[in-house]
């Protein structure tokens, strides 16, 4: 258990399995929920908050409330577009989550950023602006 | 953070469920058992997303029961320490306030408020700055980091912290919209 005492989101430390493993975004989780749910829907005539679990109910209510993008493709052009700046997963999904307007506030929300010096001084900080501007884009034009 | 992951589980089946629906019983039998459940080391498991794999099955001495090793992938939240998330304030008091994300619960002690924030107590409890220009009540939704994880083998609860850079309430929600 010592492994988990260290962990740390900030130094991207969240065990090897995790560190693996897909993140998803609060909007691609919506995406699949809302699917799912509609499954259940489409299969029992009955009520599907009754068939669901507590844990289910609250994420899709949380995922729906802190979705930035709504729209499938807007969704996916987000992670395209982060996925070519050589963030890890944890680190991509939250840049999406959270869309921070500058620089600055995504190192201090995303403080691994500063590791592995790829975002190293202006030209860092210019890369950074830069994917933040295409993120504003895709919302803009969702 | 929410993960999609691949998880094995070891499923009991009784000799009933023997025959062409094996495979539907397993399945359903799964969702049953290990949607909705908490764990220490994964998290939430929020939803079943498919099953990848169902091993050869084993029979048990003495039950007849048999054992599948079933491999699934899955949707688990699971919040680490040292994350910045956004969470809905569930309940205010002058402890502090709790807020929720997702399926966790995350604790903020008045420590943990800039210290210019104010608590109010009154028909809805708040915290308040003194120039009344940022406000923390019931569903107010915040942006905060986790510095704390209490896990134990069937619950998560988590500490948070607003009191950083860029954390606090979100100044505008409709602005998300």
């Amino acid at each position: 258990m010592s492994g988990e005492e260290e962990e740390n989101a900030a130094e991207l430390k969240i065990g090897e399995e995790f560190l693996k493993a897909k993140c998803l975004m609060n909007c691609e989780v919506a995406i699949i929920l809302e699917h799912k749910y509609e499954q259940i829907q489409h299969m029992s005539d009955g009520d599907p908050a009754s068939q669901v679990s507590q844990v289910f109910e609250k994420s899709l209510q949380y995922v729906k409330r802190f979705s930035r993008y709504k729209n499938p493709d807007a969704v996916r052009q987000v992670r395209e577009t982060l996925s070519r700046y050589g963030l890890a997963e944890f680190e991509l999904c939250t840049l999406g989550n959270l869309c921070p307007d500058t620089s600055g506030e995504a190192f201090a929300l995303v403080p691994s950023l500063h590791s592995g010096g790829r975002f190293q001084g202006d030209a860092g900080n210019d890369k950074i602006d830069k994917m933040l501007n295409d993120l504003s884009l895709i919302k803009k034009f969702e | 953070m929410f993960f999609h992951i691949v998880l094995e589980r070891n499923m009991q089946l009784h000799p009933r469920h023997f025959g062409p629906h094996l495979r539907d019983k397993l399945v359903s039998k799964l969702i049953k058992d290990v949607e909705g459940t908490c764990s220490g080391r994964h998290g939430f498991v929020v939803a079943i997303t498919g099953v990848e794999d169902i091993g050869k099955g084993l029979i048990r001495e003495g039950t007849g029961y048999v054992t599948f090793p079933v491999k699934y992938q899955c949707v688990v939240f699971r919040p680490f320490k040292g994350e910045i998330l956004e969470a809905v304030v569930t309940m205010v008091n002058k402890m502090g306030f709790f807020a929720e994300a997702g399926p966790v619960q995350i604790f903020v002690s008045n420590h943990l408020i800039p210290d210019d924030m104010e608590f109010q107590s009154g028909d809805v409890p708040n915290y308040t700055t003194s120039d009344g220009s940022v406000k923390i009540q019931k569903d107010s939704e915040v942006r905060l980091k986790i510095i704390g994880t209490r896990v134990d083998a069937t619950e998560i609860f988590c500490i948070g912290t607003i009191k950083d850079d860029f954390l606090g309430v979100i100044s505008d929600p409709g602005a998300a919209m």
